[in-house]
């Protein structure tokens, strides 16, 4: 923890072990994991400055957690809009490796560059689109080049306010539909899944049995008659 | 071999050699399986299928159709497949909508001394989505005159009710697990709704690799 104390930037939203949870007397059960980890992680750290997006890519949460903070903490609070419409590219989201590896590779990119020349997975098996799921036990669940779509393609991408980037998707690929449980991306979601065929999903916290027989079911029907079938035709 | 579900009060099994089934109390399981599946499997069969896995593989063997909805409740959850042309269409799985539904009427049924096969089906219900929830209301009920064997019908039709929605409303519906034990609930889904029952050994069913079917339906 000391490490990630000294560290010159910190990504908020993701999870550091040995954080103790302050967020539960202050936000509401029915707020985001990501934004009362923010929460918990900003009061934990010791932060010289905190610089929010609050843009369109993000939700009323964020500009509701920026206020929360002002008011919790001595430090600046920089409110941000990230409005950026130049990819860079997605490599990492459409690369052959591990669902949970691609994941992490994305956020810690964001504030320490990463290595993105990795190989293309030309035939996904299956793609999964939302945010990035509190629990990553959730990527495990994956085969290997699992396709990255939705938000967590547009982080990659740096353009977070990007629709229409958000919303593409690849109709030849199974796809799982992912939003933590609270986020408004819920509704988008659950209608894209039934548009496309997916699976919807809306994750609190940990992956429970019901979540992984979910996906696991979803896997064995959908992909693994989908890969028997080309193995047949092939 | 032998094949079995083992659930949160009861462990339904299937012996493949001698083509004969059981039920059993969890608690008394004194076996173990080769090919398992349920809410308590820990560490009772080498090897383990996931219950939404079973139910849907078991559907494919008993079912002809090639549209069908099949919602499973048992002592404490519900589960329901959708498939379109034999395709896996829609799933899901609630422990927390149907919590302890089998489980509440069990011990309703014990504590008031019913017979489920004599109550007769309620016209109205008692809007429950958990078990816990709704037994608080049956004792408002019997409090305020009801009689017990009503205000337990009401409640198994709220019961019904809540698993129709949660399986998107079907006007047919095939039904498995452990309720379809229970005549009351069997025949408390709201008029208009064809329910057909497939007993509760459709997930060892599912289990099973093309070796025959187990006929056991609704009581």
């Amino acid at each position: 923890m000391e490490e990630i104390r000294r560290q010159d930037l910190v990504d908020l939203d993701n999870l550091y072990p040995g954080v103790p949870v302050s967020s539960d007397s202050v936000l509401p059960r029915t707020t985001c994991r990501i934004i009362r980890r923010i929460y918990d992680n900003a009061l934990f750290m010791n932060l010289d400055e905190i610089v929010i997006d609050e843009g369109y890519g993000k939700c009323d949460s964020a500009r509701a957690i920026a206020s929360i903070l002002e008011d919790r903490l001595p430090i600046p609070v920089r409110r941000t809009r990230n409005v950026s419409s130049e990819g860079r590219g997605t490599p990492v989201s459409d690369s052959a490796l591990a669902l949970r590896e691609k994941v992490e590779m994305i956020l810690s990119d964001f504030v320490r560059p990463v290595e993105r020349s990795v190989i293309a997975e030309p035939h996904p098996a299956v793609a999964v689109w939302g945010v990035p799921c509190s629990d990553f036990l959730l990527y495990d669940l994956f085969p290997d080049g699992t396709k990255i779509l939705g938000w967590t393609r547009c982080f990659e991408n740096r353009t977070p306010a990007d629709d229409e980037l958000e919303q593409m998707i690849d109709p030849a690929v199974p796809t799982v539909f992912f939003a933590q449980m609270f986020c408004h991306k819920n509704a988008l979601a659950k209608h894209l899944a039934g548009v496309h065929g997916g699976l919807y999903l809306d994750i609190d916290g940990q992956v429970t049995l019901p979540i992984r027989a979910k996906v696991e079911a979803f896997l064995h029907f959908r992909v693994g008659n989908r890969e028997r079938g080309r193995r047949e035709a092939g | 071999m032998r094949l079995a579900d083992f659930g949160t009060t009861w462990t339904k099994w299937y012996d493949t050699e001698t083509k004969s089934y059981g039920v059993v109390r969890t608690s008394e399981v004194d076996f173990r399986a080769a090919v398992g599946t349920g809410h308590n499997i820990r560490s009772r069969a080498d090897r383990m299928i996931n219950e939404l896995v079973a139910l849907a593989e078991g559907g494919l063997k008993r079912i002809p159709e090639p549209d069908f909805v099949l919602v499973d409740v048992g002592s404490r959850e519900i589960k329901y497949v959708r498939f379109e042309n034999r395709r896996l269409k829609e799933m899901n799985w609630s422990t927390s909508c149907a919590a302890l539904t089998g489980f509440t009427l069990e011990l309703l049924g014990s504590y008031f001394r019913l017979d489920f096969d004599h109550i007769r089906p309620a016209k109205q219900s008692v809007p429950v989505t958990c078990g816990v929830l709704g037994m608080e209301q049956i004792f408002e009920l019997v409090g305020s005159g009801v009689s017990e064997a009503d205000a337990v019908a009401r409640f198994t039709r709220g019961l019904a009710e809540n698993a129709l929605r949660f399986s998107g409303n079907p006007e047919h519906l095939y039904l498995s697990g452990g309720m379809t034990s229970n005549a009351l609930f069997c025949k408390s889904f709201p008029l208009g709704v064809e329910v057909i029952s497939l007993g509760r050994f459709v997930l060892v069913e599912g289990l099973m690799s093309g070796e025959g079917v187990i006929d056991a339906g609704c009581p």
